[in-house]
Formats: C-alpha cells, sequence, structure tokens
C-alpha cells in the first residue's frame, strides 16, 4: 500500500517539474494566438497588393529575453506602440514574439510573414544576419532592424542605429567632470557588440577630453553573447572590484549585466553611476541613489519614426540613425556643477556638427 | 578528531587561504606592490572579489556538508539555492515598503524557511520513501527551476540590498580590514557558520552522533541513536545553509532576482565539498580558491592584459576546478554510508 502511494507521489512531483520546467513564460501565448492571424490576414494581403493595404500590421521579435526587459526590447516594443498610437491602429494589428533560443530567430520572423505582416521589426545586433536574409527573401515586406548596421543596403531594410559613441563620449565627459579620485570606471557587456565597444571608446575619449590624465578602468564580460547582457552577479562583483581600485564613478553598459554594477555603485555612499540605453532612473529604480544620468539611445521614437514613414511610403533602406544623448539629472540636478552642464551642452553641440569627434570608428 | 581535521587534502586547500592572505600583506605592505603584475595577483580588489564569488560557494558546500556526514547524499543544493534565491526575492518585493532593514531580514528568513523545506522534501523522498538520492536531488533541481521560473514576475522590482558594515577596530588594519572586516552583513554570517560547523561536527554529541549515522547507521542504531531523525534534521539545515546561499545572491550579492541566477553555484559547491574532504574549513579553502581563479581573470581583464586571447582568461576557472578535483578527488573519503537508506532490523520503520 505504501509503495503504491509512493509512486503516485513520485509521479505527481515529477511531472509537476517537468510541466513547470516547460512552461517558463506566460507571454509564450502571445505568438500562438498568431495562428489564428493567417486566416483573416492572407486575405488581405492578396486582395489590394498594388494599392497601400487598408490593413497595417506590425511584427516585432525580441532577441533572447522578454518584451518588458526594461531595456532594449522593451524599448522597442514602446515604440512599435507608440507608433500604433500615432497611426491609430487596433492593438490587433501590433504582435510581438519573444524569442527563446537564437536558433529560433528565423521561425519567429516566419510567423509574421506567413501572417502576412506589412513591417517586421527585430530587436538586436544578434539577429542582424537572419533579418537581411528574411528581407532578401520577402521583398514586398518592410523590415526594421534596431541596432543592425547596414554594409550593403537593401531596399526594404532599414538598420535603426545610434552614435552610440557619442553618447558614451558625453557620459565619459560627464563621468571625467564628476570624479574626486581621478579613477573612473565601466562595466560593460560584451565586446563581440559592436555598440558596447562604441559605447566604452567614446567613453574613455570623452573622458580624456576633460582630464587626459585619467585612469578609466573598464571591462567587459569575459562570457559568450549569450550570457554576457544577462549576468548581473558578474556586473555587481566587477563594480566593486573597480570601486576598490579607486573609481567613485561607474558607467554600467550591458543589459541585467550593467544593472547589477548600477545595484552595487548605489550601496556605497558618495559614488556615482552611469545608466545607459534608456533613463535608468525609471527602468532601475535601486540605483537611484548614484545614477547621475544615463547615455541613452532613443529606441522609442527611431522606431516610431521608421514605421510611420513605412506606414506613407517614404520608406528607405540602409543604415538610419537615430537620436544619442544623456537622460536627464534627475535629483542630482543640483549636485552637478552649472561649469559641467555648460560643457555637455557644447560637448553635445559639437558632437552633432562634427567639431568634436569621438575617434571611434575611423 | 585531529585526524579527521588535519587531512591531507583540507591542509592544502587551507594553505591555499593562508597563502593569499600573507602575500595579499606582503604585497600591498611592501615594497613588492611596485610590481603591477603582482597588484593584479593579490591586490585588495582581487581579495574582495574571491570572497564574493566564494560565500556562496561556501554555504553550499557547508550545506553538502551536514546532509553527506548524516549519509545522505544531496546533489540538489543548485536547486534549494535557488528555490531560496526565489522565496528570498518575492518576499523582498512584497516587503518593499518596509524598513529596508527588517525587510531584506524577513526576506533572508524566508529564503531559510523555503530552503529547509526543499532539504526536508529532498529527506522525505529518500528517507520515508527511499528514492534514488540522486534522482530525488535532480527532482529538487527541476523543481526550483521550473517553479520559479514560472512564477517570476518579471515587472517586480526589489528595492535595496544589504551595504557593507564595517566593523569598527578591526577594519582598520591594512589589507586584511577592508577585506575581511568591511563586508555586508550574510558575508559575516557564512564565515561564522563555517566555524559554528566545524564545532558542531566534531566539538558537540549531535556532531559525533551524525557523523556516525553517516559512517556506519547499523553499530549508530544499535546504541539507540535514531538514525533516519537524523538524516531528517541535519538534511533540512542543510537544505536552509543553501537556501541562505540563494539568499546571499539575490539580497546581498546583486539585490535582484535572475531566471537561472545560481548559474551551476550548487555544482560548484560539491566539488568544493569534495575537495575539501568534507571538512568546513577545507570546503572554506576549496570554495576560496574557485573564487580566486574568478577573481583572477577579471583582474587580468581590468589590468588590460590584452596579449593574452581572452578565451584562455575566461577558460581559468573552470581548468582550476577540473585539476582540483581530479588531483585530489582519489584522495579523499566520502562518508561510508552515503547514498544507502537505513533500514532497521525487522524492517518497519
Amino acid at each position: 500500500m505504501r509503495t503504491f502511494r509512493s509512486t503516485w507521489l513520485f509521479a505527481l512531483l515529477l511531472i509537476s517539474a517537468l510541466v513547470l520546467a516547460a512552461c517558463p513564460a506566460p507571454a509564450a501565448p502571445v505568438a500562438d494566438s498568431d495562428a489564428a492571424a493567417p486566416a483573416e490576414a492572407a486575405p488581405a494581403a492578396t486582395e489590394a497588393p498594388a494599392a497601400e493595404a487598408p490593413d497595417f500590421k506590425i511584427g516585432l521579435v525580441t532577441d533572447v529575453g522578454r518584451v518588458n526587459d526594461r531595456s532594449f526590447n522593451q524599448s522597442a516594443w514602446e515604440g512599435v506602440l507608440k507608433a500604433q498610437a500615432d497611426l491609430g491602429l487596433t492593438e490587433d494589428d501590433v504582435k510581438y514574439i519573444e524569442t527563446q533560443d537564437a536558433k529560433d530567430y528565423a521561425d519567429n520572423m516566419g510567423q509574421f510573414i506567413d501572417a502576412g505582416y506589412n513591417v517586421i521589426v527585430t530587436v538586436g545586433f544578434a539577429l542582424g544576419d537572419a533579418t537581411i536574409e528574411a528581407a532578401n527573401n520577402n521583398p514586398d515586406i518592410l523590415f526594421i532592424g534596431v541596432d543592425q548596421f547596414q554594409g550593403e543596403a537593401l531596399p526594404n531594410l532599414a538598420g535603426l542605429i545610434f552614435h552610440e559613441d557619442q553618447s558614451g563620449y558625453l557620459a565619459g565627459v560627464l563621468a571625467a567632470s564628476m570624479t574626486d579620485s581621478g579613477t573612473i570606471a565601466a562595466v560593460l557587456g560584451t565586446d563581440l557588440v559592436p555598440p558596447v565597444v562604441a559605447f566604452n571608446e567614446g567613453y574613455i575619449a570623452g573622458a580624456k577630453s576633460v582630464n587626459p590624465d585619467i585612469n578609466v578602468i573598464s571591462t567587459y564580460h569575459p562570457g559568450e553573447i549569450s550570457q554576457a547582457f544577462v549576468d548581473p552577479e558578474w556586473g555587481a562583483a566587477t563594480a566593486k572590484q573597480a570601486i576598490d581600485q579607486g573609481a567613485d564613478v561607474v558607467f554600467g553598459a550591458g543589459g541585467i549585466t550593467g544593472n547589477g554594477a548600477l545595484q552595487e555603485v548605489a550601496t556605497h555612499e558618495g559614488l556615482y553611476c552611469i545608466g545607459v540605453d534608456t533613463d535608468q532612473w525609471d527602468t532601475v529604480p535601486a540605483a537611484q541613489p548614484c545614477l547621475i544620468s544615463s547615455a541613452m539611445k532613443l529606441i522609442v521614437p527611431g522606431v516610431a519614426e521608421l514605421i510611420t514613414a513605412a506606414h506613407d511610403g517614404n520608406f528607405s533602406g540602409g543604415n538610419v540613425f537615430g537620436a544619442a544623448g544623456l537622460a536627464s539629472f534627475h535629483d542630482f540636478e543640483s549636485v552637478i556643477p552649472q561649469e559641467v552642464k555648460d560643457l555637455l551642452v557644447t560637448t553635445k553641440a559639437g558632437l552633432d556638427d562634427g567639431s568634436i569627434s569621438t575617434g571611434y570608428g575611423n | 578528531m585531529g585526524s579527521t581535521f588535519w587531512k591531507r587534502s583540507s591542509l592544502i586547500s587551507i594553505g591555499i587561504a593562508l597563502f593569499l592572505v600573507v602575500m595579499a600583506v606582503l604585497v600591498n605592505l611592501t615594497s613588492l606592490s611596485q610590481y603591477t603584475w603582482l597588484r593584479v595577483l593579490f591586490g585588495v580588489s582581487a581579495l574582495n572579489f574571491t570572497l564574493r564569488a566564494s560565500i556562496p560557494l561556501v554555504l553550499g558546500a557547508l550545506s553538502g556538508i551536514l546532509c553527506e556526514r548524516s549519509g545522505i547524499i544531496n546533489i540538489g543544493i543548485e536547486g534549494m539555492m535557488l528555490a531560496g534565491a526565489f522565496a528570498g526575492f518575492v518576499a523582498k518585493t512584497n516587503t518593499n515598503h518596509w524598513p529596508l532593514m527588517s525587510s531584506l531580514i524577513f526576506s533572508v528568513l524566508i529564503a531559510l524557511a523555503v530552503g529547509g523545506l526543499m532539504g526536508l522534501l529532498h529527506a522525505i523522498l529518500s528517507i520515508r520513501f527511499r528514492m534514488d538520492q540522486i534522482i530525488s536531488g535532480t527532482v529538487i533541481i527541476i523543481l526550483a527551476a521550473g517553479t520559479s521560473s514560472y512564477l517570476y514576475d518579471r515587472d517586480a522590482i526589489a528595492q535595496g540590498k544589504f551595504s557593507s558594515v564595517a566593523i569598527p577596530g578591526l577594519s582598520d588594519i591594512p589589507v586584511i580590514g577592508p577585506v575581511l572586516f568591511d563586508n555586508p552583513p550574510l558575508t559575516y554570517l557564512a564565515l561564522l557558520l563555517v566555524v559554528v560547523v566545524h564545532v558542531a561536527l566534531f566539538y558537540t554529541r549531535w556532531g559525533l552522533r551524525t557523523r556516525a549515522v553517516g559512517e556506519h547507521p547499523r553499530a549508530a542504531d544499535t546504541v539507540g541513536i535514531n538514525v533516519n531523525r537524523y538524516r531528517y534534521v541535519n538534511t533540512s539545515i542543510g537544505g536552509m545553509l543553501a537556501g541562505l546561499a540563494g539568499g546571499y545572491l539575490v539580497l546581498e550579492a546583486v539585490g535582484q532576482f535572475q531566471e537561472g541566477m545560481t548559474a551551476g553555484r550548487g555544482f560548484i559547491s560539491l566539488a568544493a565539498m569534495i575537495f575539501g574532504n568534507w571538512n568546513p574549513f577545507g570546503a572554506l579553502g576549496a570554495a576560496t580558491l574557485f573564487g580566486y581563479t574568478q577573481a583572477l581573470q577579471n583582474e587580468l581583464l581590468l589590468a588590460g592584459v590584452t596579449n593574452v586571447p581572452r578565451q584562455f582568461i575566461s577558460m581559468l576557472p573552470y581548468i582550476v576546478t577540473i585539476v582540483a578535483v581530479s588531483g585530489f578527488v582519489g584522495r579523499v573519503r566520502p562518508p561510508a554510508a552515503e547514498g544507502k537508506v537505513y533500514e532497521t532490523e525487522g524492517g518497519t520503520e
């Protein structure tokens, strides 16, 4: 009798463990619900291939990660939602698929392609090759690749890229102006991703422009591209290591890894940190005690503008530069001296008109 | 008892820890500090990183020691850690509006409790239901990984984490002060627990009985020790320690939860436990070694060493782990009755 009962207990435990392990994503059904879409979307596409499609559908494929990652994917999705609002589209016209594994990029795009979507947004450097291939195979669909540099311009693929080096340069100017110790640090995602390198190179150049003798400790995550942005423990430990070596301003640039660095700096009094990509004052509230600004790339308006252009027929392929710059200082508004603010303004103007070069990419 | 403690392998791992401290003092306080490479190897920041990386390994290894000394193989440390981390995170996000300290302490207690429950589950499966202990441990791991990622609310934000508390006086000692006496509370607790577990295992009646149960349960039973009760208690306490390691990651190291954030630390803890020959101080030494290799990797990157391909630097922790475990695993001896179900003569419980 007892062995009988215990068998059931094992079975139940194992089944529940496996079932739970199998469904980590409550958001995954979004992809499934698209299965219903082809039926209604397909006739629409065949009905009016020449004129402007009456039905305008936008699909977004994330890089490995969630659409609410408070970083990159989320900004791109907010850009899609902004375009939806601007163009007066319904909620059903915009969908996203969260990529679970890097090998699924093409399949996820394929779901939108098969469903007759008009615009497909792919988020992240890592999807670059898959997006180019899909754009080549589907000349009637417009693609927007966030952070994807286009070596060869395709008419239906726009790479939304940013001058990360300029954004990083401003962060470097700010860091070098705020340091007391003469040592500043950067804790970064991987150097396998060019925008991260651009942030770093710009940061170093900006810091040196203020103080040529400044000591900049900057380090990339040692792991693979798949770990480099999701390792907050490494980010925190490395930030601490830099602090131990005298750094008093830390630039955290590397998704969740960088967020770990910001949160670590926040637990040490009197130190400053600078976030990345979005205004991290909102996305990482735990970093507020140290967060003087963020080196932003304005993904939301960039994506929205490209979608609007696609809708209005003004879409052109190739590289499109989005705006980059520093976020506001929030609570540190009064801490940052006026001359530093002025310096940032003149530097930004210099970068914009080309009179200041970050030295990156030359 | 002396012979149990001073086993060769634990001597080696304790030696490693002492060597690091001595070198650090020498390098930082003498003219040796002019050599950059020595500062890279033994600087204060390298040692701080070492300690930080080794704390979850130490706690995980202590968890393994308590379980295995009483005869229960605990391969599920990884799962217990993850469960503790997740529980601590959930508790923290729900008490964000409390004062920071009480919220953090409450979350640590929850992490301990959930880790303990996972340990108890492992004990029930292994003892009451006589499940193969390796399989039971695997169930724990899958259960924790699946449940935590299913229930994880990605919008939840944990506000704040433990900051460093300098111990007055001691933290002013050069080199040793900033490394050992200027840490967040759970780090002190973990180091204290090494001493506590050591004393408990080798100097108390409870420890003697635990070891007897793990070495020769029949003999222990004969003199009136309730074998399975000792195993239940030890495995549950072991689970609590693993839960504490998870709580450390969320509430002290990072301040946020991440799916699968234990990232194999439970398994490295097992390696540290074996390398340390099932001794608390041995495990501390082994964990220090593993932590140090990670610190070294980072120090080399921070120092801008670029003439070695980064991939080789990244390999460092793994190579040292493999060499350490493969080089010493043959010379250590696990508790004799480990992994075997104990049944009294006559077969009733």
